[in-house]
């Protein structure tokens, strides 16, 4: 008896990964996918599904780029997926003969990101900009200027902490191209940083709600979905329309190289693509849906949800240039040094 | 058969010295001496300009010029971990003695008190500040109370990231103190009083030497994890000025510089290896000096 049970136990962790064919381990944005749809892909495939998550893109590359991640499925932006793609970090997955290739909508297909359709589908979709608190702000938010050259607002503004996205804003704003590799055009974008730091409360990218919610803060570097999620929460808060533009995301599934589970990697790709699921997928989220979706079924409209259906210019965030990377980290450091 | 033990007996202990210790911070002094990969990560060949960006970076004239940014850093983590330390050793202590007074039941329980915030995630620790100290929060209004006029916040301030330093490593500091402030024979003291010492005599002549082994410990302990402290300056001070920590962690994100990051890491390991090494020749010096 005594050597069967040592038997067992020493088969145990080889038995392990043969029950491994039926998993798949997501790595996504936090709370980016609906946990309802988890449970019932679960329990339409016996597929058991693990998801992390992360808060940042670099955080995704930075964990892909590690090596041996153990995910079979991450949500990048796109410039990410350029990126990843890129370096090999990307399994080619033949993206367009998946049945979620066919429900795409036709402008997020042959995108500069991902030109042939190999590597990613399209999962949401939208905007960074900036949200203030109407409780505690009743100004105008139709231009960056409001943010980055603030009166009213000094002292009551938070940021993110994280570079790519502030400065892009800030580029915007001054008119000088994303991914700049000149010094001057970018040492405008260090200036205009420096001269807002002492009107600015906090660089910080968690427990964003609370902190615009509760007026701790009257405005913050935020984005469209979460900031109607916010508001249809009972939060008195307006998500910004400046007229130079908002910084545009998208997101989609890839699969990292050498993932286990590639099979079940697509087959969740094209369960959050049916018409049905990703109709849920974007009442849960709040964020817009890149593929065809039950518009009668769905939750926000132009009506009821102006944040998703934005009247000014978008601007997608680019792939930099290392060098155009190190002058943004440079603004960066040089900011918070 | 004991010799031969001596040596594989030793082999787990050695295996597991090798494998997590010295070969992490080899890879770590490798990769700070290679090159950057263009999009993070990096490939092996030979570059100390990680090293040379620490004091010369290439400035917005295009010219490589000395830059103090980095030292700044260095110094500005050196002096909060420094003052988290001194902090927590002036709160530690009263609490270690007052600790060490009590019957050998309530002691337990004290120690236990001490050691229960361990039990909870760092993460959620550092966030019930953000609800003391926050906008309205539970200091905000204490300080109303009492007629303090409208305040700003305490969040988001040096302080508070200070604050969060010391309250997250305070137990590593109570509990050594506690365990040489015990040791000290009662009698000790009293001797002091009979030999017409007064009340700060008794604690300069007799307790804080006594208590000195604790004190260094406990210093060590505190003052190493504050200089690699992330999440206090990030959550609590607003992210707006960078410690080596949240440098380190640029790095290896959106900056994509993973060796400048490794040679940080380096600086900061240099860093609390010399603060051991002082401390070990200060230790062995007061040996010699007791002998």
């Amino acid at each position: 008896m005594k050597k069967l049970l040592l038997a067992t136990t020493l088969i145990l962790p080889f038995a392990a990964p043969a029950a491994a064919e039926g998993t798949l381990n997501i790595y996504a944005w936090a709370d980016s996918i609906s946990p309802d749809l988890i449970a019932k892909f679960t329990e339409e495939t016996g597929i058991e599904v693990n998801v992390d998550s992360f808060s940042s893109n670099e955080d995704a590359l930075t964990k892909l780029q590690a090596g041996s991640s153990g995910y079979d499925l991450v949500t990048p932006s796109q410039h990410f997926v350029k990126i990843m793609a890129d370096e090999g970090l990307l399994e080619d997955i033949d993206a367009y003969e998946l049945a979620a290739y066919a429900q795409l909508d036709a402008r997020w297909k042959g995108q500069w990101w991902d030109p042939e359709n190999d590597y990613s589908i399209p999962l949401a979709y939208g905007t960074a900009g900036f949200s203030v608190n109407r409780d505690k702000y009743d100004g105008p938010v139709d231009s960056w200027s409001v943010l980055f050259e603030p009166t009213d607002l000094a002292g009551s503004i938070a940021l993110l902490s994280y570079p790519d996205e502030v400065v892009s804003a800030a580029q915007l704003y001054l008119g000088v191209e994303f991914c700049s590799e000149d010094k001057a055009e970018m040492k405008k974008v260090y200036d205009l940083l420096v001269a807002q730091k002492p009107s600015v409360v906090a660089y910080t990218s968690d427990n964003i709600e609370n902190r615009l919610g509760s007026g701790e803060v009257a405005a913050h570097f935020w984005w469209d979905g979460n900031t109607l999620r916010l508001r249809n929460s009972g939060a008195n808060v307006e998500y910004a329309a400046p007229k130079e533009g908002l910084v545009g995301w998208l997101d989609s599934f890839v699969v990292p190289a050498g993932a286990a589970n590639v099979d079940n990697a697509k087959a969740f790709i094209d369960f959050m693509s049916t018409v049905e699921n990703a109709t849920e997928q974007y009442n849960y989220y709040a964020h817009s849906a890149p593929v065809a979706i039950d518009e009668s079924k769905a939750l926000y409209t132009p009506e009821n949800a102006p944040e998703l259906f934005p009247t000014v210019p978008v601007v997608f965030a680019q792939a930099c240039s290392p060098a155009a990377q190190d002058l943004v980290t440079k603004v960066w450091t040089d900011l918070l040094q | 058969m004991s010799k031969a033990f001596r040596f594989w007996g030793l082999v787990p202990a050695w295996a597991l010295m090798i494998l997590t210790l010295i070969v992490p911070i080899l890879i770590v002094a490798g990769v700070s001496v290679a090159e950057r990969g263009a999009y993070g990560g990096f490939n092996w060949a030979f570059d100390l300009s990680s090293y040379r960006q620490i004091l010369y970076t290439v400035g917005w004239t295009d010219e490589l010029e000395f830059d103090p940014k980095y030292v700044l850093i260095i110094g500005r983590t050196l002096l909060f971990a420094g003052g988290a330390t001194l902090i927590s050793l002036l709160l530690a202590l009263p609490v270690a003695y007052y600790i060490s007074q009590q019957s050998s039941r309530l002691k337990t329980i004290l120690l236990y008190l001490v050691t229960l915030p361990f039990w909870v995630s760092m993460i959620v620790r550092v966030y019930a500040w953000l609800i003391i100290l926050g906008n309205d929060g539970l200091l905000e209004r204490i300080y109303r109370i009492f007629g303090g006029a409208d305040i700003s916040g305490f969040l988001f301030t040096p302080g508070a990231m200070i604050t969060g330093m010391v309250y997250s490593y305070i137990p590593l500091m109570i509990l050594p103190v506690y365990a040489s402030v015990e040791k000290i024979d009662p009698a000790l003291i009293e001797a002091s009083h009979d030999l017409y010492g007064g009340r700060w005599t008794a604690l300069k002549r007799v307790i804080l030497p006594l208590a000195a082994p604790g004190l260094t410990a406990g210093s060590i302990l505190v003052f190493v994890p504050c200089l690699g402290t992330v999440l206090e300056p990030m959550l609590l001070g607003g992210g707006k000025q960078l410690m080596m920590g949240t440098l380190i962690q640029t790095q290896f994100g959106g900056a994509r510089n993973w060796p400048f990051g490794a040679a940080i890491a380096m600086v900061l390991l240099i860093l609390v290896v010399l603060t051991l090494l002082l401390n070990a020749r200060r230790a062995g010096r007061q040996m010699e000096a007791t002998l």
